[in-house]
């Protein structure tokens, strides 16, 4: 018999499309104020923050439509690019991120593309407010962490490039962070998004267990890994004082795996499964 | 109008041994400045003297060109043969002074472009000018208008930042590492001068403890002293290490003492807590290796050279951008500088036509004190006035005119139209019928 589905996707609003034009303009614009253009920057972040209010407005509209960021794991993906865009702008308000920007705001542009225009696929009606809990606290999780991650992958850059003393090299010459706040920075946010993560992760294997599906899924095994690598770094760097280089691979190791389960339950959402 | 020159030499010109031959003492430079505008056919002067230039620059006396006797000035204070100097002094002129004085101030003209010293160099110059009153209008614009222009060049170019030299070098990378110095521990391994120069650098910039060790412990006690810094005992160089955030090594050893085995055990007793360690010693005191490990940020002599060359670079770069502002600003000097040539005689033209008015509105109302008019004859008193004021200001332009050459006619006549914004009719005959003295026939029709 087959079950009772509902279509979860409204046509994309004008704010989104200001969004998406703003996302890639900021990304260019980045990029080419990070070969040298340097006067370009304010342009750049003014860029960013159309972005980001485009998105939150489009988010609302979607809000006002009856599609909510906890709705399905599409919507989901939408709200992480957000909390991307809007941790990178709070972020530089204190620090010359040209490079995270460089890496931050394509991102966020695939993300809300992948949100906004793949197939909407079906939701089964089953989605109960302990699975809307736990999609909710799963995406600010994993925003969390993919702001720490962005992080990381400057520390890692400017490392490199104090290391091998590159100084004519753009991330040298972008002035960037210290890797010393990078490396804190970083470390702080993973202290705030793992409770937050784990909560949704117990909350999903309920969820889970409730709708009598096997927990023996890859993604559901992928997110466990994710969780297993964030709670080895906070423990390790706990205990034995791990830090640079090391504690900005694992994060990375870590959203990796998180960006992965996301992306199969996106598939699986738009093969319907 | 007297133009700007500049007098001088610089590194540029002359080598060290012949910078020094001309080079002026603090206090000396008033006394010179004093003689130079008394005995010389020089109006304003200022004299700057520092390592790298000895420059007079100052405004010749109206029709004057005072450089050659400037040249021989120098010389003569400082009891050197012309000749010694004579490759290695040059002169500037007019635009060419300008724009000389505006990159001096802009420090495009350093040794080291960008460096902030020249500018408080050539402030104290201006200040001693002054002082000695030999500074003038012309010369006070000139530097004044140098001195915004260094400002706009230091804040709209990049030619000022990253460091020139290796001290400063230090500062830049633990800000790279830490963002500032506060808090921060360093440690001077051996006492040489580098390293104290720069522990010096980064104690200026908020290090919290600088902490010097050495195998000799009355030099370690020594630099400590110098350096606010405190002394501690060679042989607990690796509790040192551990406490360190900022390590600078200048030791005469043969062989590297900052091991990577001794190292893998700071690093971890540190918790991989970043570190910059900083050799400037000649054999190298750290173990190439210990670059690798987990924060630590390894720079010997060559690494750091090749931060200054890169920062020379990027200066490099500035200093084409800061030229168009230099021009901008020498180009808008040289216009109002221009205008200066004028202002006596606009400022005599402005006198001389009020003088005319004032002395027939004088008459005038002598006249209407004196008797009870109708108010018809009060307005014939008026036009009558008024036609002697413009009659009085045209005789002389008139005069001119009609007594010019026929060719020197045609080009005055040219010079009134364009002043006046006249655009002459083809009449032959003489419109304005002014007969000669006119304006004694005016002024006798006043007074009946």
């Amino acid at each position: 018999m087959t079950e009772p589905v509902r279509v979860l996707s409204v046509a994309p609003s004008p704010a989104f499309w200001v969004a998406t034009v703003a996302y890639a303009a900021a990304s260019v614009l980045l990029f080419i104020v990070l070969a040298g253009h340097k006067k370009l920057r304010p342009a750049a972040l003014v860029l960013v923050g159309i972005a980001c209010a485009a998105h939150a407005t489009d988010i609302g509209w979607r809000g006002v439509e009856h599609v909510h960021p906890a709705e399905s794991v599409r919507e989901a993906l939408g709200f992480l690019s957000f909390i991307l865009t809007g941790g990178y702008l709070v972020a530089t308000t204190r620090y010359r991120l040209t490079l995270g920007g460089v890496v931050v705001m394509p991102v966020a542009l695939v993300l809300l593309l992948l949100a906004r225009l793949t197939p909407a696929g079906a939701e089964p009606e089953s989605l109960s407010s302990l699975g809307r809990i736990h999609i909710v606290l799963a995406t600010i999780g994993v925003g969390i962490f993919a702001l720490a991650s962005a992080l990381s992958a400057i520390y890692l850059a400017e490392d490199r490039a104090l290391k091998n003393k590159k100084f004519d090299g753009a991330v040298f010459k972008d002035g960037g962070a210290p890797i010393e706040a990078l490396d804190r920075i970083s470390h702080r946010l993973i202290w705030v998004g793992f409770p937050i993560f784990t909560v949704a992760l117990v909350l999903g294997a309920i969820w889970v267990s409730r709708l009598g599906q096997s927990i023996g899924r890859i993604e559901y095994a992928l997110a466990a890994v994710t969780w297993v690598a964030f709670a080895t770094l906070l423990v390790a760097r706990q205990i034995y004082g791990w830090r640079g280089r090391r504690a900005a691979r694992l994060t990375l190791s870590g959203f990796t795996g998180a960006l992965v389960v996301l992306v199969i339950y996106l598939i699986r959402r738009i093969a319907g499964g | 109008m007297s133009e700007l020159f500049v007098v001088g030499l610089s590194w540029r010109t002359a080598k060290v041994d012949v910078r020094e031959k001309l080079a002026f003492r603090e206090d000396e430079l008033a006394d010179v400045l004093r003689a130079l505008t008394s005995s010389l056919p020089v109006a304003e002067a200022l004299l700057i003297s520092t390592c790298n230039r000895v420059e007079v620059y100052g405004v010749g006396k109206p029709g004057e060109d005072p450089t050659t006797v400037v040249r021989a000035f120098l010389c003569e204070q400082k009891k050197v043969k012309p000749r010694d100097v004579a490759e290695a002094l040059y002169d500037r002129r007019g635009p060419a002074a300008i724009r000389h004085v505006f990159s001096v101030a802009s420090s495009l003209d350093s040794l080291v472009v960008g460096e902030a010293q020249i500018l408080g160099q050539l402030k104290a110059a201006y200040s001693v000018a002054g002082t000695a009153g030999t500074n003038g209008p012309v010369l006070s614009r000139a530097l004044e208008r140098a001195f915004g222009v260094a400002k706009r060049v230091r804040t709209e170019t990049p030619i000022a930042r990253g460091s020139a030299n290796v001290s400063s070098v230090a500062v830049e990378l633990a800000a790279r590492v830490f963002g500032n110095l506060d808090g921060k521990n360093v440690l001077v391994i051996g006492a040489g001068k580098m390293s104290t120069l720069a522990a010096r650098h980064l104690y200026s910039e908020g290090a919290h403890k600088i902490v010097v060790t050495n195998r000799s412990p009355e030099k370690a006690a020594a630099l400590a002293a110098e350096i606010e810094g405190v002394a501690k005992p060679f042989d607990d160089l690796e509790a040192l290490l551990t406490e360190a955030d900022v390590v600078i090594s200048s030791t005469g050893a043969r062989e590297p003492i900052l091991t990577r085995p001794l190292f893998k055990k700071v690093t971890k007793a540190r918790r991989w807590k970043p570190m910059i360690v900083i050799d400037i010693a000649v054999p190298r005191d750290a173990d190439p290796a210990i670059n690798d490990l987990e924060g630590v940020y390894l720079y010997d002599i060559d690494a750091l050279d090749k931060v200054v060359q890169a920062n020379l670079a990027e200066r490099a770069k500035a200093a084409e951008q800061a030229g168009k502002i230099v021009e901008h600003e020498a180009v808008q000097f040289e216009q109002w500088l221009r205008t200066q040539g004028v202002v006596p005689t606009i400022r005599a033209l402005r006198e001389h036509f009020a003088h005319v008015a004032d002395a027939e509105v004088g008459k005038a109302l002598d006249q209407l004190g004196k008797k009870d008019l109708t108010r018809d004859q009060q307005r014939e008193l008026l036009q009558r006035t008024v036609q002697l004021v413009v009659n009085k200001l045209l005789h002389a332009p008139t005069t001119a005119l009609r007594g010019a050459q026929p060719d020197e006619a045609t080009v005055r006549a040219a010079i009134v139209c364009e002043l006046f914004g006249l655009e002459p009719s083809e009449e032959t005959t003489d419109p304005v019928a002014e007969p000669a003295g006119s304006e004694q026939a005016a002024e006798r029709k006043a007074q009946a």
